[in-house]
């Protein structure tokens, strides 16, 4: 009873500040918002300008250029393209990279084939083809270079340090805060800062990758070490082996398939970058998705966001693959071993032939035209989006006009148009009531930095999108999700759409979110919501699967409706993992929402694009990338709630 | 465990022979595509259509990269250029999509790209130009001219409506749930030079600056604006061929007197704005028959637009240009003038 009459109270309290700051808004609506033009700079972007300025200008000279980052550069570029050349980009007046299209689509199935099972190769094989059929073979390789190249550069960094995090907390202790950061960044933020300094291109997109897959690898690594039970680990040392001993022979056996699981998670991560990084000159599938977007033709973008999704699937399906084989591998009898040494050698043979024939004869060296179906898909593609354009534009644009006028630009005059002292105390208040008293100063901070930036204003509509975003986000994942979970049925029909949901890039569906809602913010709410909902469904889902059969059969033989196992048992004993759901969809909706730049959205993720291309308003786009990252943990802290008691890990 | 090092050991054996396999030379298709009897391998995207008759030895010219920008016009001159290059030159071209502005000077610095075929940055480049990585090669030819602009429908009806000065008497038709009580004033995309800004300012306009972000959003928002009558206020240039396609009309500001945006009162309109070729120092200093063509380059705007409206209407622009090259041969000999090629 005590807990629940605290639970009202915080409620009505935060109420109360919704009703005060709502009157006060209105009544105070355009004073002291901190507007800003485009074209003026604040005192901090100003200095963030001339720090560009003077960074480009030290490119050539200065001793941290020529002695660490141009090396790095050298160094990572030319490792990538070591990959480039074998697969992907013929040298110099040559037709083919090193392997032809055929002999390159066998290696790849010989690859799969030792690490998992002739059935997944064979998959692999079939996907691979499927991109050669949409016209993208040479640019997928692109792609799949890259990748490869990236995890594995992240992975030497990211498996010893994750490994060494999992044996040391106090090393956990250090990194954490590093990957928190790391996660709620959304990616357009650094491309600006590391073009900077290591310039357009290849070294730039990889090193971007890296910051983004790195983090995902050291935590999944580190958790696989820390959570090995202690028994054969303290044998081991009781037997007396040394520390690396016990790590070499126990440990990282032990935890083998979860690291497995981390290489999964980190390609992944390192693919779905692959259309950001093209908007720094990265090669590879992005930039037919991007061109896309510039010269309106959506059906070239779909047919390159497809080989991305059948990349991802590919790459996905065969290493979880390993990481089962590797799990049910060690019964296999002595005989199943024996053949699988007979395949892998045949395997291997046919490998050699299928290499060698693809740089001896043309048609196993480029892939035929005869098997490029690019033009009937991207028709195809643009005939559907001109139909959604001509048929449903009425009531997209009635729909969306509607809801910026009556929920969009009220929540905007409160956190924008109002006084910015308003909205910075309103929004403290609401974080001391809802997370405590260490989240609300940690959010004062970083609010009175947002206001340092200069960037106020923008900072407050990029706020009110990614909020209402996210309401829509938390609507939708909620209602699917419990379906979801609830149904096996539904989950299985949901699957396809969920991954690709979440694999293809957003820059896909932007020309036809475009064509239907035309420059608004709006455009930029939808992008947010169809990018984040797949994994807000999938994480309600999940937590609903979980729920005990025995109190959703007691509640049901108990005569409770299907809605009421659903609002009185399902939910609430789903509760966290639907709070995890709306913090992910907070990030990922952020994330995006910076994307709206694209489609006249404005707010920061305007001012990040702006500030790429026009040199005299760098300082603009990397003050709003500054605020993008304070806003992003301004939310995710807020998200997070009061520290629960228990076993969860507190930040 | 074991067996998994094993297989990884496999692929470790297999890829070895496989490298050595397909190191080792003598016919493979590289070199039947390089001599000039083997038919060319014509279903290759990446690789330049070898056309045995005219392709000189392609070490004369060097691996050279172009940017390719997002708008249309562009991609048709780029894409003349580049086959020129690789045709006529036996030039290896890549073609890297990039923003405009600073993200390519960028890249230009860092060796990745080495030609702005079409500039309209008005001297932004100038920091790179005097760090030496960025050269000014001349004007392209083509004349650029940037505005306001609303779709003709909208002159017909309300014929002052071109006055600059007076919009604030239609601010109410443009108002949209973006605007609020403002007109809706469509800006450039952001790397383009604009000055939306300025002009409402100092012409006192009733108008807010909607900030498109993409040339794709001020394209839908015309298309939208003819068809449905709809009021339209935004940012567009010539030479486009969407306009031959959607009829804009220009809302006029007085005469201009700036060329330098940075410096514009807002009073006065754009200026008409000769574009302007870039390269990098590195290969304007290297004797390249590239460069030679880079210089010679030039284009009328009815040239670009030639090309461009076959790229909108479904050719690919390797088609498209491919199609300009062969009706225009003296033009293209004009460019070639000084290469050693005709």
């Amino acid at each position: 009873m005590d807990v629940t009459a605290v639970l009202r109270l915080r409620w009505v309290q935060a109420l109360i500040v919704l009703v005060v700051w709502f009157v006060t808004a209105t009544a105070l609506k355009g004073v002291q918002t901190q507007e800003l033009s485009t074209a003026t700079d604040s005192p901090f972007t100003a200095i963030m300008r001339d720090a560009a300025a003077s960074i480009r200008g030290n490119r050539t000279e200065s001793f941290l250029f020529v002695y660490v980052f141009n090396p790095i550069r050298t160094v990572i570029s030319g490792f990538i393209e070591i990959f480039m050349g074998v697969i992907a980009v013929p040298a110099d007046g040559n037709v083919i990279p090193l392997l032809g299209w055929f002999g390159t689509l066998v290696l790849i199935g010989f690859i799969v084939y030792a690490t998992s099972t002739l059935r997944m190769a064979l998959v692999s094989m079939f996907l691979m083809l499927l991109c050669g059929m949409l016209g993208m073979w040479l640019l997928t390789m692109e792609t799949l270079a890259m990748t490869i190249g990236a995890v594995v550069l992240s992975l030497v960094i990211a498996l010893p340090l994750g490994v060494w995090a999992g044996l040391n907390d106090r090393v956990m202790k250090v990194l954490r805060p590093w990957l928190d950061l790391a996660q709620v960044l959304p990616t357009l933020v650094y491309l600006a800062p590391l073009a900077l300094v290591f310039l357009i291109g290849i070294a730039s997109a990889t090193i971007a990758t890296m910051i983004y897959s790195i983090p995902i690898c050291i935590r999944i690594t580190a958790h696989a070490i820390k959570s090995l039970k202690h028994g054969p680990i303290e044998a081991a040392e009781s037997a007396g082996s040394t520390r690396w001993q016990v790590l070499t022979k126990v440990q990282l056996p032990m935890a083998k398939s979860t690291i497995i699981l981390a290489v999964n998670q980190t390609t992944l991560a390192a693919l779905s970058f692959v259309v950001i990084a093209a908007l720094i000159g990265a090669p590879g599938l992005g930039k037919p998705v991007v061109e896309a977007l510039t010269i309106r033709n959506v059906g070239d973008g779909v047919v390159a966001g497809l080989a991305v999704v059948i990349l991802a699937v590919m790459l996905d399906r065969s290493t979880s693959a390993a990481v089962s084989r590797d799990q049910s591998g060690y019964a296999a009898a002595d005989a199943a071993k024996v053949r699988r040494r007979i395949g892998l050698a045949i395997f291997g043979v046919l490998t050699l032939i299928a290499i060698y024939l693809s740089r001896y004869l043309l048609v196993f060296a480029v892939f035929p035209e005869r098997l490029n179906f690019q033009e009937p898909v991207a028709e195809a593609a643009n005939a559907v989006s001109d139909w959604i354009t001509d048929n449903l534009g009425f009531l997209t644009v009635t729909g969306s006009e509607f809801f910026t006028v009556w929920v969009l630009n009220p929540l905007q005059d409160v956190l924008a148009n109002s006084p910015w002292w308003l909205t910075l105390i309103a929004i403290t208040l609401l974080a001391f009531i809802l997370a405590g008293r260490t989240v609300g100063i940690l959010v004062l901070v970083l609010l009175a930095l947002v206001m340092a930036t200069g960037l106020w204003n923008d900072t407050m509509l990029t706020l009110a999108m990614t909020l209402i975003a996210t309401g829509f986000v938390v609507i939708i994942g909620i209602v699917l999700g419990v379906w979801a979970g609830r149904s096996s049925r539904v989950d299985r029909f949901l699957r396809p759409f969920l991954d690709a949901g979440q694999t293809m890039p957003a820059f896909v569906y932007l020309v036809p979110v475009l064509a239907l809602f035309g420059p608004t913010r709006f455009a930029a709410i939808v992008l947010g919501v169809v990018y984040a909902a797949p994994v807000v469904i999938r994480i309600v889902a999940d937590g609903v699967r979980k729920v005990p059969k025995e109190s959703v059969e007691a509640a049901i033989s108990a005569g409770s409706t299907n809605l009421q196992v659903i609002t009185k048992v399902q939910l609430p004993v789903a509760r966290r993992s639907i709070l995890l759901g709306v913090n992910q969809g907070l990030i990922f909706v952020l994330a995006v929402v910076v994307i709206g730049g694209f489609v006249g959205a404005g707010g920061l993720g305007y001012l990040v694009i702006v500030g790429q291309s026009k040199p005299e308003l760098a300082g603009k786009g990397l003050a709003a990338g500054i605020a993008i990252v304070l806003l992003g943990i301004i939310l995710d802290r807020i998200a997070q709630g009061r520290p629960q008691k228990g076993p969860q890990d507190r930040h | 465990m074991k067996r998994v090092g094993k297989g990884a050991g496999l692929v470790v054996t297999l890829a070895a022979a496989g490298l050595a396999l397909a190191a080792c030379g003598g016919g493979t298709v590289n070199e039947a595509a390089s001599s000039s009897a083997a038919p060319a391998p014509a279903e290759s995207s990446a690789a330049a259509p070898a056309e045995s008759s005219a392709a000189p030895a392609p070490a004369d010219c060097g691996s050279w990269g172009v940017a390719m920008h997002a708008w249309v016009g562009y991609t048709a001159s780029a894409q003349v250029l580049s086959d020129v290059a690789r045709e006529k030159l036996g030039c290896d071209i890549t073609q890297t999509t990039l923003d405009e502005a600073g993200v390519t000077y960028d890249a230009m610095e860092a060796g990745s790209v080495d030609v702005i075929i079409e500039d309209w940055g008005g001297g932004r480049w100038q920091e790179w130009v005097d760090r030496g990585a960025i050269v000014e090669v001349g004007l392209n030819g083509n004349v650029g001219l940037i505005g306001m602009y609303v779709p003709q429908w909208m002159c017909d009806e309300y014929p002052d409506i071109t006055d600059g000065t007076k919009l604030n008497e239609y601010a109410d038709l443009f108002k949209t749930p973006e605007s609020g009580d403002k007109g809706a004033w469509l800006e450039g995309p952001p790397g383009y030079t604009t000055i939306g800004e300025k002009l409402i300012e100092a012409n006192g306009l009733n108008y807010k600056i909607i900030n498109t972000g993409s040339e794709a959003a001020l394209i839908e928002a015309f298309t939208k604006g003819n068809d449905n009558k709809e009021a339209v206020l935004g940012y567009f240039y010539e030479p486009q061929n969407f306009l031959a396609k959607v009829p804009l009309c220009r809302i006029n500001f007085p005469a201009n007197d700036w060329t330098d945006a940075a410096k514009a009162s807002g009073l006065t309109d754009y200026p008409e704005t000769p574009l302007v070729k870039l390269a990098t120092v590195k290969l304007m200093d290297s004797g390249s028959p590239f460069a030679t063509l880079v210089q010679n380059f030039e284009c009328t705007n009815e040239d670009q637009n030639q090309v461009a409206l076959d790229i909108e209407s479904g050719m690919t622009p390797e088609e498209a240009a491919q199609k300009w090259i062969d009706a225009n041969p003296d033009k293209v000999a004009a460019w070639l003038e000084g290469t050693g090629v005709s």
